[in-house]
């Protein structure tokens, strides 16, 4: 065998050439001794000899392991013959590029956040154990006293762990910081399946009450604190004040639900939290054993959950178990979402084929000659066929190339507009199936493409083709080509509807006011020196003074705290009843969300005061307990009479009288149909219990009502803090507009991506019907030309162009409405997008078809001004 | 083979494929050749009956030799000018052995069957 490569090729050419002149010359040489002269000898020789270049291209093809050379030289003609024609080269790469990046981007975000299994051992035994509130039909966390329980008689599980969400400050080794910090139980990392980088998990002897502090950190507090070095282990870092030893570092990357700096044992967490089982704080993990489905798993804890019942009815009666797989969890919430996008883009890359069809097509038509030239001269059918092929092979792949570019930066791009609680990893690269992807789609798009036209010109017939001097007009290109941009004009409409449709959604959720003033208003949080928390008249006397400094401040209009903003991610739901008797079970009750203010609260947040009073500084632990309730709560237990001196009761409290009705202030998302509770109940912060001081401070928010804006007021707000101790950090410094938008941000993101699809497809879409209608145009010049030697005025032959185009764009427009009459309505209900706005609004679809045709009949402007511009004379001259 | 069809026809019997194949192998089993003296040789030994379009007999040599029935070398001729020498190979020998027996059969076939109708 002998192998082909360029080089020896050039050589095997030069022979082939050698052979064949010796032939030549030999002949020529035999008529010169027959008595010709050499001229007339050479000139028989060759006529004899027939078509030298056709010998020598079935020589060629011949030979095996020719194939790579052949390529490389049809490579070579291919960007000999597109280099010809770059503005042709450049939209069609540009073209193919957009649809091909916007694709490979959001499968990558869609791979990594929806298909990809979690990053931890035998992911799909993973679940996540919930408590299932019967009353409220509600997945709520689990209480501690359940996750022991759980634990020792949980037989479905191989392992099962509790997390809960416990933040630290940090002020050993090194400068005071806040930390995420999480409370563990022992084996949380085993169940998992999660080795450490150093150490180990915590033992059972660490995770219970009074047992030995121990930390387990994260890669990154690890490098920042120690230096990333082995040392750490056993080293002490302070924790609120406590000396906790590190026992392990957790390899980077690590993420768990949401990322984290510190880990402590749950067992030895606060108390009160841990030994109630009304309280309902743990996210609990377990690892399914490899006999047992999800289903038996379910049916065997709901046994044992029906014995806590029976045992805890108080805390317990009513709640049923709710069972996840992890996967399922994690992507529950993006998957909808990404899924539509996915269709969008998908929808963009059809288009972008399209016009890349409809390109080579136009094309094609236009090499009518040339090609008849190349087969006339005596190349095979199959070499135009592979070359055609070639050419737009390469194309494809320089589309591809420059798609992944694109891809590269805006996965990024995606990734930094996803909204954080959508997140549920970190981070998303280009995954090679990704990569694969892309070039699959651009190689088959290529060959696909390449396809049409090849098949179309091996009919071409030679004569007829040279003839008609190379337009080769055919009734059934034009055909082609106008199905395609009505193709394109459809799918682009339904994109339009579906952006126009999310569009009108967020402006509703703008005119939407929250019950709040979120204009002016700056938060964040404290984190306490540990000097100040020992007691809890130590920390709400350090709140106090905190508070007063602020208000201080030049520029403040009111300020106080909070343990929950409006809007945040943060939940505070519990029981409460009006009725003396209390409940049969504490499951069973109303559930209301809790804030623990100070007096100042309801002026800095801008919320209204309906009734009664807000609370005054004489509303201490001392006085008589009081509450403000919302106009919802109010309304829904009060309806007939005035709740003012009413008493409520309150889970872990007790009675209070209701002082004060206020406005009702939005909570779990602007617009969110059925969260499980709307009512909202107010507690002064001074009257909250001792005991319970310790678990509410650290979610306590300073809400500042300032016309200054965060640059300017944020080095006051330091100086503030830091005289009351340098070692308390500031942090989650934030504006109440920033949680507003934040809201919206489900929304917001997918807005963003599909007016840039829509956008994208009505560029793509306008360059097609452009092409369609040029090449019409360039058909008919000997038509136009007539027409006008016959006295037809520039204008006419514009009005027949936009004809053509509104025809076009119009019959587009047409389906894509019909099309979109079905899909809205069934999108709506898929992904829960939209908000005050019917998935059938025929203002936003009226809308959307108008732009449409507005934007295709702009770009059959330009041809027919071009055509109407013609000089018929010339025209017909040239004919 | 339609493409040609539409040049004016040549008064030369056209040869089919196969049996050129079997020509030059039979040709060039004689004593290694070059491509023109193939040609010559062919219209010699047929009485110029036989005029092989000079132009397919390069693909069919190249194809030959690709198949390992030919195998070629470049040596000077008598006249001190560089040319390619076919001549058959091992493999060749049979398969020109094969195609002999072949035309024969066919041959008497054909005959049969033209004389039987008489």
């Amino acid at each position: 065998m002998k192998w082909s490569w360029p080089w020896s090729r050039r050589i095997w050419e030069r022979r082939m050439d050698a052979e064949f002149q010796f032939h030549l010359e030999s002949q020529a040489q035999d008529y010169v001794g027959q008595g010709m002269s050499r001229e007339e000898a050479e000139q028989r020789a060759r006529r004899e000899f027939g078509g030298l270049e056709l010998a020598k291209e079935e020589c060629r093809d011949g030979q095996p392991l020719e194939s790579l050379g052949q390529v490389l030289r049809d490579i070579r003609y291919a960007f000999r013959s597109l280099s010809r024609s770059p503005g042709f080269a450049a939209v069609a790469v540009v073209t193919l590029a957009l649809g091909i990046g916007a694709n490979t981007a959001i499968f990558s975000v869609l791979k990594r956040m929806v298909l990809d299994p979690p990053p931890y051992r035998q992911p799909e035994r993973l679940v996540f154990v919930w408590l299932n509130n019967l009353t409220l039909k509600h997945f709520t966390l689990v209480s501690y006293g359940d996750f022991r329980d759980w634990q020792r008689a949980a037989h479905p599980f191989e392992r099962i762990a509790a997390l809960r969400f416990q933040d630290r400050n940090l002020t050993a080794p090194g400068t005071a910081e806040h930390l995420k910090g999480r409370e563990i139980s022992s084996g949380f990392f085993e169940t998992l399946g999660v080795r450490l980088l150093l150490g180990r998990e915590f033992t059972a002897e660490e995770d219970q009450e009074g047992g030995p502090p121990a930390a387990i950190l994260s890669d990154a507090v690890w490098r920042d604190r120690f230096g990333g070095s082995g040392a750490a282990i056993g080293k002490p870092v302070t924790l609120d004040g406590v000396d906790y030893t590190v026992v392990g570092v957790l390899p980077a990357g690590f993420h768990f639900w949401s990322d984290s700096d510190v880990y402590t044992p749950a067992g030895r967490g606060d108390p009160l939290t841990l030994r109630d089982r009304s309280v309902h704080s743990f996210l609990c993990v377990a690892r399914l054993r490899a006999d047992v489905t999800l289903g038996q798993a379910q049916a065997e804890m709901s046994t044992i959950q029906q014995h806590i019942d029976e045992v805890y009815a108080a805390a317990e009666r009513g709640q049923g178990i709710g069972m996840l797989r992890l996967q399922e969890q994690l992507a529950g919430d993006v998957r909808p979402t990404l899924l539509l996008l996915m269709a969008a883009v998908g929808l963009v890359l059809l288009i972008a084929c399209a016009n890349v069809a409809n390109l080579l097509l136009a094309r094609s038509a236009a090499r009518g000659r040339e090609l008849a030239i190349r087969a006339a001269l005596g190349a095979t059918r199959a070499r135009i066929v592979r070359q055609l092929i070639t050419e737009s092979v390469l194309l494809a792949v320089a589309g591809g190339a420059a798609g992944l570019l694109i891809a590269f930066s805006s996965t990024r791009l995606v990734m930094a507009a996803m909204p954080a609680n959508l997140l549920p990893t970190p981070s998303a690269g280009l995954s090679l199936p990704a990569l694969f992807f892309a070039f699959g789609v651009s190689g088959l798009a290529g060959i696909l493409f390449g396809l049409a036209p090849a098949l179309r010109s091996s009919k071409i017939d030679l004569g007829a083709s040279l003839k008609e001097g190379g337009r080769g007009s055919s009734a059934g290109q034009h055909r082609a080509q106008s199905t395609l941009v009505i193709l394109q004009m459809a799918l682009t409409l339904v994109l339009l509807a579906g952006a126009g449709l999310l569009f009108r959604t967020i402006r509703q959720l703008w005119e939407l006011s929250p019950g709040f003033d979120a204009r002016h208003v700056i938060t964040f949080k404290v984190g306490l020196s540990p000097s100040a928390t020992h007691t809890a008249s130590g920390v709400r006397t350090a709140f106090r003074q905190l508070v007063e400094r602020v208000r201080q401040i030049p520029g403040v209009e009111a300020a106080d705290f909070t343990t929950l903003v409006p809007l945040s991610p943060a939940d505070n739901a519990g029981p409460f009843w009006i009725t003396a008797e209390p409940p049969r079970s504490l499951a069973e009750a109303p559930r209301a969300l809790y804030q623990e203010v100070g007096p100042d609260y309801l002026r800095a947040m801008g919320i209204p005061l309906l009734e009664g009073r807000f609370f005054s500084k004489e509303d201490t632990a001392g006085a008589a307990p009081v509450v403000v309730v919302d106009s919802a709560l109010a309304r829904a237990y009060f309806p007939e009479k005035n709740p003012i001196g009413e008493t409520i009761h309150i889970a872990h409290w007790g009675p209070g009288r209701i002082v004060g009705v206020i406005g009702h202030v939005s909570h779990y998302g602007l617009a969110n149909p059925n969260p499980y509770t709307q009512n909202e109940i107010y507690i002064s912060f001074d009257q909250i219990l001792d005991e319970w001081v310790p678990a509410f401070y650290p979610a306590l928010t300073l809400v500042v009502r300032t016309p200054l804006d965060m640059a300017s007021m944020l080095p006051a707000i330091k100086a503030a803090v830091d005289q009351g101790g340098s070692d308390q950090p500031v942090y989650d410094v934030e504006t109440l507009e920033e949680f507003v938008s934040g809201a919206m941000a489900s929304r917001r993101f997918p807005l963003m991506l599909l007016v840039a699809f829509a956008g994208l497809a009505l560029v793509l879409a306008s360059v097609g019907i452009y092409g369609v209608i040029s090449y019409s145009m360039a058909q008919r010049v000997r038509e136009i030309g007539i027409r006008m030697a016959l006295g037809a005025r520039p204008g006419e032959i514009v009005r027949m162009a936009l004809g053509e185009g509104v025809r076009l764009s119009g019959a587009g427009a047409g389906i894509g409405l019909a099309a979109a009459l079905v899909i809205a309505p069934a999108l709506s209900s898929f992904s829960n997008l939209l908000f005050g706005v019917r998935p059938i609004d025929p203002l936003t679809f009226g809308t959307v078809a108008l732009v449409m045709v507005g934007a295709a009949l702009l770009a059959c402007y330009l041809p027919a001004r071009r055509a109407a511009r013609l000089d018929p004379l010339a025209v017909l001259r040239h004919e | 083979m339609s493409r040609m069809s539409r040049q004016p026809e040549s008064s030369d019997t056209e040869i089919l494929q196969g049996t050129l194949d079997m020509l030059i192998l039979k040709v060039a089993a004689l004593e290694p050749i070059h491509g023109y003296a193939i040609v010559q040789r062919l219209r010699q030994i047929s009485g110029e009956a036989l005029r092989i379009r000079q132009g397919s007999l390069y693909p069919a040599l190249y194809r030959l030799e690709n198949r390992g029935w030919l195998k070629a070398e470049w040596k000077t001729t008598e006249g001190g000018r560089e040319a390619k020498f076919y001549s058959v190979t091992k493999a060749g020998r049979k398969q020109l052995d094969a195609e002999r027996a072949g035309w024969k059969r066919l041959c008497e076939a054909i005959s049969l069957v033209l004389e039987t109708g008489e």
